[in-house]
């Protein structure tokens, strides 16, 4: 056994073990730094896979942003100790059927995957973080600039949908109900 | 070199840079100018919105044969030209109706989210890759989504919103699961190269049948069809009216672009999987659309359900897949644009008045405003088909690339669906004309800008439904570009 498969199945039993543990732990706050965890350890199995620029934008990206801002939200509304209900039911068996499908779908893959390889497509490009950038910055130039306004937009909407009325005087709260209602009457 | 960024390039893409420049300046001005005219943004916009048509006449008009730029990733052709001018055009006038309707605070922002969109649909009409048609779907909707639920504090609106954005995302989802298949099987992101990879001898016909259904799926939803058509009544309800409009013609336009592009460019070795889909999808949205359009007391609702079907006639078109089928459709989504947008202008006027957008309002609305009551007229009979309004050329074209292509049962199913059409839009000009004029209701104020929007769509109608040569000559030499290879 190579030094790289004995990294992988640690990295992998890590990996498997965070996120049993992000579900079945009952505080939310605990289940997203499993998450963290969950995140990290597949940032390193795309490195080792030879991604080393997914490897670092999991890490910025998920691990980082992402989280904290689920961390953030968790602790402002309080949601640390929820009490475990299923708001829909029957979503604990579907899900178990769902996932017994993919289990299928993965035990199949592996028996019958000759045959696969003549239809998957080739990257050409260079995968190395400078590569990459040039390829952002010149051919991709475009898309980065909208993305960049997807983002601008989407920071403009959440400022208007959550404006609080200017007007808002103690004393009249009828005004305000009578605004809410005002084209339906 | 890779690095540069050749002037020609940017003068053909000027007008969508310009759109960026604008809604940044439109934004700005919200905030700097505090003592400006009520209205002067919404001029400026206008003006902006026409400045950019200018230049797209003026610097990007279409060259022979296709041309790439952005490294493959925009295709400058009359396809993307055209659907330019409509959505343009459309923006214009969706403005000119919202004037009245906006709330002064958060006018700046209206205006730049509308003007945004505009960029996403243009950059929509003209991908040539897969990504950036993404992207350029991601930009279409964003702004829409903030947009439908913009009177949010009316629950209706937010109610739109949140609908049109959970409708959207999970489409968009499954969507982009089946660009990242295409991605998978031919390791390249440009339109042509996939072709190549999805040849029959490559790929077997099933896997592109999943394929194509996943893609379809974001597509059917941005311009409505049957079955991803749930949102469409209660997100035209419960939006601003002008958005309703602006959601039922220039998004569905984008959609229909890209549409047929992709169609044409990727899908292409599959013509029978292409018309099959489509001309299911097609058949379901006319019967969906028209049926429940019957028994609606709302008429935005209406409008919606009507949407819905006139998206399955121009799906008819797209299914086909020959020029005339094509360039059927594009004429259809011209005709529809100034139609819809008369219909909802009218809409808009009479809510604005009476505050109520139930079909009982608007009965005797011959004797509380003739002119409105004309205008509304006239976009119910273009909708419905009748000939001398701009509706009739495009059902007629997109029924005849049916019986050219010998699906004639697909013609017939839509000859019989706008029949049924026809009955219910006969239906509100009688409630117009002739039912008795509700009491304590008085005459109908229209300010200036609504009666310019509503003047050019009827223009539109009626020079639509007269002259069709040189709408025609458009539509089909884009047609015939996209399917030149």
């Amino acid at each position: 056994m190579s030094p790289a498969v004995i990294i992988f199945i640690v990295l992998a039993l890590v990996a498997v073990a965070c996120a049993v543990a992000m579900l079945v732990s009952k505080n939310a706050v605990y289940s997203a730094l499993f998450l963290v965890l969950n995140f990290a350890t597949i940032g390193v199995i795309y490195l080792m896979l030879g991604a080393p620029f997914i490897a670092v934008a999991q890490i910025t990206v998920y691990a980082g942003a992402i989280m904290v801002l689920f961390l953030f939200v968790i602790m402002l509304l309080g949601g640390e100790n929820l009490r475990l209900g299923e708001p829909l039911r029957g979503q604990r068996l579907i899900g178990l059927i769902f996932g017994a499908v993919l289990l299928a779908e993965i035990v199949l893959l592996l028996i019958f995957r000759s045959g696969m390889d003549q239809m998957v497509g080739t990257l050409t490009i260079d995968t190395s973080p400078a590569a990459l950038g040039l390829e952002m910055f010149n051919k991709y130039s475009l898309p980065f600039e909208v993305t960049s306004l997807v983002l601008l937009v989407a920071v403009i909407g959440a400022v208007i949908l959550t404006r609080v009325d200017p007007i808002r005087r103690p004393g009249k709260p009828d005004q305000d109900r009578k605004d809410q209602s005002g084209r339906q009457a | 070199m890779t690095g540069s960024f050749p002037a020609a390039m940017l003068l053909k893409s000027l007008p969508e840079i310009s759109l960026v420049i604008l809604a940044g300046l439109v934004l700005l001005l919200s905030l700097v100018w505090k003592k400006r005219p009520p209205q002067a943004l919404t001029w400026i916009t206008i003006a902006g919105l026409m400045l950019c048509l200018l230049l797209a006449l003026l610097f990007a008009l279409p060259v022979k044969g296709p041309y790439l730029i952005w490294g493959g990733l925009l295709k400058i052709d009359v396809l993307s030209f055209l659907f330019r001018m409509i959505f343009l055009t459309g923006a214009a006038l969706t403005v000119l109706i919202s004037v009245e309707r906006q709330p002064s605070q958060g006018q700046g922002e209206y205006l730049a989210l509308l003007i945004t969109s505009v960029f996403g649909m243009c950059l929509m009409a003209a991908s040539a890759d897969i990504l950036m048609l993404y992207l350029a779907i991601e930009i279409t909707a964003m702004p829409l989504f903030i947009l439908a639920a913009f009177q949010f504090r009316q629950k209706k609106s937010a109610e739109a919103g949140l609908k049109y954005f959970l409708y959207g995302a999970m489409t968009s989802t499954v969507m982009v699961f089946g660009f990242s298949l295409l991605f998978g099987i031919s390791g390249q992101t440009g339109y042509s190269a996939i072709a190549a990879a999805l040849e029959p001898d490559r790929l077997p016909v099933s896997l592109t049948a999943g394929i194509f259904m996943l893609v379809l799926v974001g597509f059917l939803f941005k311009v409505s069809a049957a079955p991803f058509h749930f949102w469409a009544p209660d997100v035209y309800e419960g939006a601003p009216t002008p958005i309703a409009g602006f959601l039922s013609t220039a998004s569905k336009a984008a959609g229909f672009a890209a549409l047929l592009r992709i169609l044409q460019e990727v899908f292409r070795a599959s013509p029978e999987l292409r018309f099959g889909l489509l001309a299911a999808a097609a058949v379901a949205s006319m019967l969906i659309g028209n049926f429940l359009a019957l028994r609606q007391k709302n008429l935005k609702r209406l409008l919606a359900y009507s949407s819905i079907a006139q998206a399955g006639y121009i799906l008819v078109g797209a299914a086909v897949g020959t020029p005339l089928g094509a360039s059927g459709a594009i004429y259809y989504l011209i005709a529809y644009l100034v139609t819809n947008l008369a219909a909802f202008g009218a809409v808009a006027v009479v809510s604005s008045n009476t505050g109520s957008d139930q079909i009982a309002a608007f009965s005797g609305l011959n004797r509380r405003n003739a002119a409105l009551a004309l205008v509304l007229g006239a976009a119910l009979l273009s909708l419905g088909g009748v000939p001398v309004f701009a509706g009739f050329f495009g059902k007629f074209l997109v029924f005849a690339s049916a019986v050219q292509a010998g699906a004639v049962w697909l013609a017939v199913i839509g000859v019989l669906n706008a029949v049924v059409g026809l009955y219910y839009y006969l239906n509100l000009l009688k409630v117009m004309y002739l039912d008795p004029v509700p009491e304590g209701s008085g005459p109908l104020t229209v300010v200036f800008p609504w009666k310019a929007a509503l003047l050019v769509c009827a223009a539109g109608i009626l020079v639509l439904g007269f002259i069709y040569r040189p709408w025609y000559h458009w539509a089909d030499l884009a047609a015939q570009m996209l399917l030149l290879h």
